[in-house]
């Protein structure tokens, strides 16, 4: 038997033992959602859908599901959750918006307009961003721009004014995009400045030789040639936006609240909770029944808005591929 | 030739841009750099965090639970990996199979971390994983310890290995398989012997990113590791025991000992930050020069291997 | 390279069995407690000199989380004892209480604040949000906006503040949570117009301001005379009675002299 296993294996043998490896990556991604799902199935049981909808005092359902101990009644699964999808939709919205824009003009800035030297400090620096991890960003977030934010930009009057719903500490929106966007925009970077630089020369030489700037000709042939890669990164932000846990729990202020646009600037010191940041709260609750079958139920959305982001990035990238001038 | 003005406001904004992206680059390293000299000494590497308190001792054990986690992750990322890369680029039959596989990997790629944490506790609370953590004496399983982070690491270095070793297999010319079928080699040989040694590089430069993402994530430590500042150990096989017990690692060590975590010492979570950029920058240079020895048209191609 | 190959196979298959093998009954029992951030000091301090005492019969291992987690992990099984910083409630049927230790409830200002005293009433009004500013307080030297600072809902110790300093009644909501004791002293410690409770372990630290209640001070001279009136138990919990090393564990906080020490030296012993 040894023998057998140690001669040089016949290709079917090999074939079929490395499809089977293969599929146990397709057999864990199934497991994922099954074993998330059956955790979360409480919530879904006593709310239905309506869970992501507003309504409620989230701080006041989760008090009671925490509190609830062994086999709580039906009401104490009540939950409405819809502040944390506002958090994480917000958060996203302003950090991929502000992140596009600033990626779309330093990749230009790469690969069109920064002299050899320059370009050799830029790539690097940007992919140091890239992977810095996101305890060390939420460090200096807490460590210096909360305090920063709330010894000099809150103002007392603000926090007097809005002293009877939410205490402003620093920690809140602001903090969070300005982290966030930093976070995600190697990410757009790196995928934009590839696609920039597959695009061929001859396109951007020919719109020159026509009498525009280089700048213009550019903006004119090249961005709009590499539309799919500045989707594909969007997209990819995107989800990397709505997963990070740990960097928005410690800055985000550590109170349930939907940051009220009508509040003027202090809307930018008002605190938040998203869905990752809520399960990084919460994640001492999960024996708790009723709490954590809500925590589940958040981990499967993000599951589930993951995938679909996922397979929008790669249909997205599908046209792409023909600028690939290399296998 | 005269610009307009439009054209002219987007040249200054694009330098702009680029230029702030390195100051905050260099900004974040020179202030963890000065933190970190003003706070990170030797001795701190080498001693232990004392059991109760946070804050008071060294960071040993974060630094060796780091470690075992990425020695786990990486083991059990590899054969996966490579044999999903190899299978899909040389066999890959049938072929709407090999499609399910390669969305697999990406899915797993795109879930985010705390996501692959909470899937991890959901397996290793139920008493099937039992053996992997310990079982408390009321009966329900821990589900927390290095095996139960590590399995879970895997996951994330996974991705960046596959990609960049399906890329690599990719790029080798069909010459050399034809050469070697030529004289008589099996697939599966030309695989080990020809194939595997060609892209050795590629392998190398998703593991170092895959050790990258490992060594960076705090979410599936918070989860799945226990909180305990020091190793310890379950169990009294040696060895496996250290595999079944709780811990910490620098990053959630950090955590704890940030105004989000237990607090009180931020010089020690400014110091073991520091360690671990440096390991991280480290890392980056490794993926550089790996990548320069194989030459990318874009020196921002390896972030995109992670896609 | 064959016999490495073997070797490997061998380390792998023993690597394996070593895994899955029945956990070997090991000499030392592992008791598991988890629960209040408060009772956590005392209980670190008492678990370390069973352990120097009794060497070789239990192990211990500690994590905090809140009263509430403890009470849950307990229930379901994965802990062996809850530390519980309230009294049991009709939810908690099922589980034994042993008193071990008590403690006071300390308002506590930041330390530029130094206010003396507050009256029940002043206590209640401030808490739940009726009295807003610092110039409404006589005595206080802070100005501007009182900033509330409480515990999240897992608090044993704020459920013990609600009922005995509070009248029964809820914080504002408008107030800042924190998860742990550390993390209200540290931010009391970093909001000059902050207000909050601790334990007086917590506030005898000396880098808060503790606040007198109805002209009692607060610390544990005070609170073993029963003049102070927010007083409170920790208990050590268990699912049932207690057996094996957390029963032994136990006894021993109850009847050892050194058990009483440690408990005298910050906290107030059960009469």
């Amino acid at each position: 038997m040894i023998e057998r296993l140690r001669k040089p294996w016949p290709d079917h043998r090999a074939e079929r033992l490395l499809g089977a490896v293969s599929l146990l990556i397709t057999a864990g991604v199934v497991a994922m959602v099954v074993f998330v799902a059956s955790r979360a199935w409480p919530l879904f049981e006593h709310n239905g859908v309506s869970w992501v909808f507003g309504g409620g005092d989230f701080e006041a359902e989760v008090n009671r599901m925490t509190a609830a101990t062994t086999n709580p009644a039906a009401a104490v699964f009540h939950l409405r959750a819809w502040p944390l999808i506002y958090g994480t939709l917000i958060t996203s919205a302003i950090a991929v918006v502000l992140g596009l824009t600033i990626a779309v003009l330093s990749s230009v800035f790469i690969v069109e307009l920064a002299p050899a030297r320059v370009r050799r400090i830029v790539i690097p620096m940007v992919r140091l961003l890239a992977s810095v991890p996101s305890v060390i960003y939420g460090l200096i977030g807490i460590l210096v721009l909360v305090p920063f934010v709330s010894n000099n930009l809150v103002t007392t009057h603000e926090k007097v004014s809005l002293q009877s719903t939410v205490q402003l500490t620093g920690g809140g929106l602001g903090v969070t995009a300005v982290i966030l966007t930093i976070m995600i925009t190697p990410i757009m970077i790196a995928l934009i400045c590839e696609a920039l630089s597959s695009v061929p020369p001859s396109w951007r030489e020919g719109a020159v030789a026509l009498g525009l700037n280089p700048l213009r000709a550019v903006r004119a042939v090249t961005l709009k040639a590499i539309r799919p890669a500045i989707v594909a990164a969007a997209v990819l932000a995107t989800a990397r936006a709505i997963g990070e846990a740990v960097m928005i729990q410690m800055v985000s202020g550590g109170k349930t609240f939907i940051p009220r646009p009508g509040d003027g600037v202090a809307f930018f010191f008002e605190p938040l909770r998203t869905l990752a940041s809520a399960i990084v709260d919460y994640r001492d609750g999960l024996n708790s029944p009723a709490l954590g079958a809500a925590v589940y139920g958040f981990a499967l959305l993000l599951l589930f808005s993951a995938f679909a982001l996922s397979i929008t990035g790669y249909l997205v990238k599908l046209p792409l591929r023909k600028y690939q001038t290399r296998g | 030739m005269s610009w307009r003005w439009g054209d002219r406001l987007v040249l200054v904004a694009a330098w702009t841009v680029g230029i702030s992206l390195c100051v905050i680059a260099a900004a974040i390293v020179l202030y963890m750099g000065y933190r970190g000299i003003e706070y990170l000494r030797p001795g701190l590497i080498f001693s232990r965090p004392s059991a109760d308190q946070a804050g008071s001792g060294g960071f040993l054990d974060p630094l060796l639970g780091t470690i075992i986690l990425t020695v786990i992750g990486i083991v059990l990322a590899i054969p996966l990996a490579l044999s999903s890369a190899v299978w899909i680029t040389e066999y890959g039959r049938p072929s709407w199979l090999a499609r399910v596989v390669e969305s697999s990997i990406e899915i797993v790629a795109g879930t985010p971390d705390i996501v692959i944490a909470i899937f991890g506790l959901a397996i290793f609370q139920t008493s099937l994983f039992a053996p992997f953590s310990f079982t408390a004496e009321g009966g329900g399983v821990y589900g927390n310890s290095f095996i139960a982070a590590g399995a879970m690491m895997s996951l994330l270095a996974l991705p960046p290995i596959y990609t960049a070793t399906r890329d690599g297999l990719q790029a080798v010319p069909g010459h050399q398989r034809e050469a070697a079928f030529a004289l008589g080699k099996t697939r599966i040989t030309t695989i080990r012997r020809v194939l595997l040694p060609s892209v050795r590089s590629n392998i190398a430069t998703g593991a170092t990113l895959g050790i990258s993402r490992i060594i960076g994530s705090t979410a599936i430590v918070l989860l799945l590791l226990g909180s305990t500042l020091r190793i310890e150990a379950q169990g009294s096989f040696p060895g496996i025991n250290v595999l079944r017990g709780t811990g910490s690692s620098l990053t959630s060590y950090i955590y704890e000992n940030s105004p989000a975590g237990e607090g009180g010492a931020p010089q020690k979570a400014y110091a073991a930050a520091f360690l671990l950029l440096i390991f991280v920058l480290l890392l980056n240079l490794l993926v550089d020069r790996i990548g320069r020895a194989h030459a990318d048209s874009s020196g921002l191609a390896p972030i995109g291997a992670v896609v | 390279m064959h016999r490495i190959r073997r070797l490997s196979v061998a380390l792998t298959v023993a690597g394996v069995v070593g895994v899955a093998a029945p956990v070997a009954a090991s000499a030392t029992s592992l008791v598991t407690i988890s629960g209040a951030t408060s009772s956590y000091p005392l209980v670190q301090l008492l678990a370390s000199k069973y352990v120097k005492l009794h060497p070789n019969k239990v192990r211990f291992k500690i994590t905090q989380g809140g009263t509430t987690v403890g009470i849950n992990n307990v229930k379901n099984g994965s802990d062996t004892i809850a530390d519980v910083a309230q009294e049991p409630t009709s939810a908690d049927a099922g589980l034994d209480f042993y008193p071990i230790a008590k403690y006071a409830i300390c308002v506590v200002t930041n330390k530029s604040n130094t206010l003396g005293n507050l009256t029940e009433k002043q206590i209640t009004s401030i808490f739940t949000g009726k009295t807003k500013n610092w110039s409404e307080v006589s005595g206080a030297t802070a100005s501007g906006p009182i900033q509330l600072i409480t515990r999240t809902a897992v608090a044993g110790v704020l459920t013990s503040f609600k009922s005995l300093l509070l009248e029964g009644k809820s914080v504002a909501p408008s107030a800042t949570e924190e998860a742990t004791e550390g993390l209200m002293r540290q931010q009391v410690e970093s909001t000059p117009g902050g207000i909050g409770f601790l334990s007086n372990y917590q506030a005898d630290k000396g880098t808060v301001n503790p606040v007198a209640a109805n002209g009692v001070a607060c610390n544990k001279t005070t609170a073993a005379s029963g003049q102070y009136p927010g007083v409170a138990v920790f208990f050590e919990v268990t699912k049932g009675p207690a057996t094996g090393g957390a029963a032994a564990f136990i006894s021993w906080i109850d009847h050892s002299g050194a058990a009483k020490k440690i408990i005298a030296s910050q906290w107030v012993p059960i009469g």
